[in-house]
């Protein structure tokens, strides 16, 4: 419980100190270490791994239309809905969490154990500017960007799969999903991906900046927990997200009725 | 302990077999030889961190650091490098990276000059610039790994500057070539102070 305490209030601080340092990516050094994360968590993620995040989302749609069978509307709330809204950003951050997540986490913590991080403070470099600040703000924008990518992929693939499936053309259903679509979908999935992006590195930072013990063995712990806590958070984000945008936004106060 | 303005370091731990007073004059060379290993590394850490834990006592450049507020232990800092196993270098950056980081960092002093210096303290050594600098310190050698701490602390122009365990992993062929670290120290830091600190237990 007490643990529990500390990593939030740890994780509060973390946050606020990435905030109040945002300026520092000006600093070349920052800057370089900003860029060198976002090709490792962005552009190296968007072949292999988001690729096949892409195809399971379109065996979603594939297997969602069957199942409902349903028509060209339902086809195309599907899409927006589940893939885009849904779907996308969550497979963008999975991807993050376990490409980039692990490898922050583990990379810090064997900083800290070899004695790197006390080598960086002694040559008057702030943690938080060169290891936290540029790690935060490339996985928000990889994340962001792997989100849109993995949603045109997947949203095209279903639109591509779904004539298959249903009694619909191509032109008929893209038609349908633009008229659908609102600026809402896009500042969700947008604003969602960006705080999932927060979310992992913040955590993943934190753990490998604090490992319970400051020897070898202490890594695969950090990277564990790292990895787990961030996917609580993302879940958890996602959660509250859904709940208060479409709960309380639009709809008032969700209740059960019996 | 009595401040003396001309001491760049004046040290004193008091333990349960006495007490161990380290004083080094300003502006000139001193060696150092403590007991041991733990010794050393109390003794580094006080310079590096202007901090003293309890039972220490440590004035730099004449200023007691006991009373420190934290901007001014960190102006204090700033006057203070190491080459030291304490400080070493960040394995996922390449040397010249290493090098660079601090002055990049603080944007003093100017890349090109640090990139001048390296290439003239590596040339002394026999190497060439562009593949030693490009190279991941995993995959150098003791004396090599030792070369890029010297720039990088080099490249700090420190006011005092402590070489801590030089010989310490170094191979039989290399030691004699760690003896130039001290004539190119004192080349480059005319000014400073040059604190050599080593341990009898390396020694042994």
């Amino acid at each position: 419980m007490l643990q529990s305490l500390r990593e939030i209030e740890g994780g509060v601080r973390l946050s606020l100190a990435f905030a109040a340092r945002l300026g520092q990516l000006r600093r070349a050094p920052v800057l370089d270490s900003f860029l060198r994360q976002v090709y490792f968590t962005g552009v190296t993620a968007s072949t292999g791994v988001v690729l096949r995040a892409s195809a399971l989302g379109v065996l979603i749609i594939a297997i969602t239309m069957d199942v409902l069978d349903a028509d060209v509307d339902l086809a195309v709330k599907i899409l927006l809905l589940v893939v885009f809204r849904e779907i996308g950003p969550l497979a963008a951050a999975v991807v993050v969490i376990l490409r980039s997540g692990t490898a922050m986490s583990a990379e810090m913590a064997m900083m800290r154990v070899s004695g790197q991080t006390r080598a960086l403070r002694y040559l008057g470099i702030d943690l938080y500017d060169y290891l936290v600040v540029p790690r935060v703000a490339a996985a928000m924008l990889a994340t962001l960007v792997l989100t849109v990518y993995v949603q045109c992929l997947a949203v095209l693939g279903g639109l591509a799969l779904s004539p298959f499936i249903i009694n619909a053309s191509f032109t008929e259903l893209t038609g349908r999903l633009f008229e659908l679509f609102t600026p809402v979908d896009f500042f969700y999935s947008t604003v969602k991906a960006v705080l999932f992006g927060f979310a992992i590195a913040a955590c993943c930072c934190y753990h490998g900046l604090n490992p319970p013990e400051v020897t070898q063995n202490a890594v695969p712990k950090v990277v564990t927990r790292a990895v787990t806590q961030s996917a609580m958070l993302v879940l958890t984000i996602n959660a509250v997200f859904a709940y208060v945008v479409f709960g309380i936004l639009f709809f008032g106060l969700v209740t059960a009725k019996v | 302990m009595k401040s003396e303005a001309a001491l760049a370091v004046s040290y004193l731990r008091r333990t349960g077999h006495g007490d161990l007073y380290i004083g080094a004059p300003g502006g000139g060379m001193s060696r150092v030889h403590l007991a041991d290993d733990d010794a050393k590394a109390r003794f580094v850490t006080a310079l590096l961190k202007a901090k003293c834990e309890p039972g220490e006592e440590l004035e730099l450049f004449g200023e007691p650091v006991a009373a420190l507020a934290g901007p001014a232990r960190a102006r204090l800092r700033r006057r203070i490098a190491a080459l030291s196993p304490i400080v070493g270098l960040i394995t996922n950056l390449n040397v010249w990276e290493n090098v660079s980081l601090a002055a990049a960092y603080h944007g003093t002093p100017p890349l090109e000059g640090v990139a001048a210096m390296a290439g003239d303290v590596l040339s002394a050594f026999g190497y060439e610039a562009r593949p030693f600098l490009a190279r991941l310190p995993d995959g150098l050698a003791p004396l090599e790994a030792k070369l890029a701490e010297l720039i990088r602390l080099l490249a700090a122009a420190p006011e005092l500057a402590v070489v801590d365990a030089l010989q310490d992993g170094l191979s039989g062929a290399e030691r004699p070539r760690a003896a130039l670290f001290e004539s190119e120290l004192r080349a480059r830091l005319p000014q400073a102070t040059l604190l050599f600190v080593d341990s009898k237990e390396e020694d042994s």
